[in-house]
């Protein structure tokens, strides 16, 4: 049975490009930003619209942003690149002020070079290699403070603490939604994908906060109506996937699509654009160093080098997630040159192997010229963890 | 009282060449082997049919088929389709139970497959949209020495030297060979260090997956005993030897999930 509230969300979001347009005209500001640790309740305090600038999936963009990016940063960077070289983006068109931050450097590169070369209007925040010393925070917390003034600066007010509490509240709530529906997707006779909850976080980068938290919440009322208590079970004959590594934007569709064309079940990730930045953000301090702690204590991006596997909170997450969504087996992805995530895959890989967590490593691109070889390695690991899941139970009986 | 006799057929349409294997009783009963053309389902089934014509069978005295191989999306004549690397994984199982790790080189990819004792696959590793490797590399080859492809390998162990090849992109080692060829280096060397150089990239892919005794060694490149001989010596394994010609283990693997599926499926006991 539809959910009826996605079919809202996905009008709404045919309207909001327009209705971004009329609150320009109002005199309303709109900041794109990009960036694993960029404190949108910041942003959204000062009164400003956030919309995230998450687009990938066209190849032709990647080669227009290729003639400012070099040849060899990520795909999505040189698509974002190309997005604004091209400027038909209906979001992108919008915006007035851009905000990155330099958790991936090639996140920091792309801002450098949308500034240079289209003349944007660019913050950058930086964001220290460790987030594990006290010298991290500290750094962060200034950085966040610069940013705020930053924002203060082009918003012509002051950051009220009092509204950035109330932002926080928002902020968490909306956090705390999301999680619970995403529960839904994963367990038994569920009536919610995976694929429609990726859409449905991806729809709050866009939507208005506060009209998003109620969708949130109406669709969480549905769900508990036809759904009643999710309980996360493993169904043999399933092949239940988990997505990991690079982030997978808006228009990229591609390596989701072959994964269920192939019989596989998406029932969990933890990717920059999926549900991985909702979780574990806790924030003690209604300032902007301590949003920006509360960011920090998050699982760290893995462009942030960190050596240590046995401490390594990314894989403690991703260990976690794994058993919390009784995933059968990682898909690891890496998008071309998205480095830090093809560096960290044989460690992962050997990591989860201990745990007897199959990890099939794959690198995609937006072009399609891959389409049928990355069909045929997701195919084959489907019908690996397929056959494994099989064995198991045959022995269990 | 006549027992039904039960057939189950293996179609591996790869892009270079489609294959089938007929088994019965756990026995190779015939096999077909053809060059793949543009068309796919054509391909398989003309390996098919030469397979059926050998065996003296129609296609209705089949209980059961698996199509595999890249053409295994569009083939109407199988009753279900699989994977190449979980078919030569159960090929190579099916031949030598003892194997553990299969090198699968084919027309147009590579391939590092670890499995267990049951023939089911437990890691593998595909090189990454890249022809080096793979038999159209090696024709590329022959095409610049002016050799049939079957006879590169023996051609290869002629050689008295290994003259290094510093890249293994099909384009890049077309133009080095030939610069190599035009210094009046001998054939037979400069293959060698082709051979040579490709073994040590394939090397990379069981790094990532690992590599247990026995290995087997899959695909229309492993009748090439040149590349065997550089394998053996970059990865410092014995390849088992084959019982029947290696280039026919995907459709050999499908028989034999054909037979396996068709017996899950209540259609013979």
């Amino acid at each position: 049975m539809p959910i009826k509230t996605l079919e809202v969300i996905r009008k709404r979001l045919e309207e909001r490009p327009a209705e971004l347009r009329k609150l320009r005209e109002s005199g309303q500001k709109v900041v794109g930003w990009t960036g694993y640790n960029v404190p949108e309740e910041i942003i959204y305090a000062l009164g400003f619209i956030p919309i995230r600038i998450a687009i990938g999936g066209d190849d032709r963009l990647v080669e227009v942003g290729g003639r400012y990016a070099s040849s060899k940063n990520c795909v999505f960077i040189r698509e974002i690149v190309g997005v604004f070289s091209e400027n038909e983006d209906p979001y992108i068109q919008q915006t007035d002020i851009l905000a990155f931050d330099a958790t991936c450097l090639q996140n920091f590169r792309a801002a450098e070079v949308i500034e240079y070369y289209f003349k944007k209007d660019v913050i950058v925040l930086g964001v220290p290699r460790n987030f594990y010393w006290e010298e991290g925070k500290e750094y962060f917390g200034k950085e966040a403070d610069e940013f705020a003034r930053l924002l203060e600066e082009r918003a012509g007010v002051a950051l009220d603490l009092a509204k950035l509490g109330e932002s926080v509240a928002l902020y968490n709530d909306i956090r705390k939604t999301l999680k619970s529906i995403y529960t839904f997707q994963a367990a038994k006779d569920n009536v919610i994908s995976w694929v429609e909850v990726f859409d449905l976080i991806q729809a709050g980068d866009l939507l208005d906060k506060k009209e998003y938290l109620s969708l949130l919440h109406e669709t969480l009322a549905e769900l508990r109506a036809l759904q009643h208590n999710p309980i996360i079970e493993v169904d043999g004959s399933e092949g239940r996937i988990f997505i990991s590594g690079s982030l997978i934007p808006r228009g990229d569709r591609k390596l989701i699509s072959i994964i269920t064309s192939v019989g596989g079940r998406i029932v969990g990730d933890d990717i920059w654009t999926g549900i991985l930045p909702h979780l574990d953000l806790e924030i003690k301090e209604i300032s902007p160093a301590g949003v920006a702690l509360g960011y920090l204590n998050r699982t760290p991006h893995a462009a942030l080098p960190y050596l240590d596997l046995e401490s390594d909170r990314r894989l403690k997450k991703l260990h976690e997630l794994l058993g919390e969504f009784k995933a059968q087996g990682v898909i690891y992805h890496t998008l071309r040159y998205c480095d830090p995530f093809t560096f960290k895959a044989k460690e992962t890989k050997d990591v989860l192997a201990k745990s007897d967590i199959p990890v099939l490593e794959i690198h995609t691109e937006y072009a399609g010229s891959d389409y049928e070889a990355l069909r045929t390695r997701l195919e084959a690991f489907v019908e690996m963890i397929k056959i494994k899941a099989e064995s198991a139970a045959e022995v269990i009986v | 009282m006549s027992l039904k006799r039960n057939f189950f057929a293996g179609v591996d349409v790869g892009s270079l060449a489609a294959k089938s294997v007929i088994l019965e009783d756990g026995k190779v009963f015939a096999t077909g082997l053809v060059p793949s053309g543009f068309d796919s389902v054509e391909s398989g089934l003309n390996a098919l049919n030469l397979a059926l014509e050998t065996a003296g069978l129609k296609k209705e005295d089949l209980t059961y088929i698996v199509g595999t191989g890249y053409g295994r999306v569009s083939a109407p004549y199988a009753n279900k389709a699989v994977t190449e690397i979980t078919c030569h994984a159960k090929g190579a199982n099916f031949l030598h139970p003892t194997v553990r790790t299969i090198i699968d080189m084919g027309g147009q990819d590579c391939k590092a497959i670890r499995i267990d004792q049951d023939g089911a696959v437990v890691d593998f590793a595909m090189n990454d949209k890249c022809a080096a490797g793979t038999g159209r590399f090696l024709e590329v080859m022959a095409g610049v020495f002016k050799v049939k492809l079957e006879d590169l390998g023996a051609l290869s162990l002629s050689a008295t030297e290994l003259v290094p090849m510093s890249s293994t992109c099909t384009v890049f080692a077309e133009s080095e060979t030939i610069s190599l060829v035009a210094r009046g280096e001998k054939p037979a060397n400069i293959l060698n260090g082709i051979h040579h150089a490709i073994a040590n990239r394939i090397s990379g892919l069981f790094a990532r997956v690992g590599i247990t005794s026995d290995v087997f060694f899959s695909g229309g490149v492993a009748k090439n005993t040149g590349m065997k001989t550089a394998i053996e010596e970059a990865l410092k394994v014995t390849i088992v030897k084959p019982e029947i010609d290696p280039q026919l283990i995907g459709a050999l693997g499908a028989a034999v999930l054909a037979r396996n599926f068709s017996k899950k499926q209540g259609l013979w006991s």
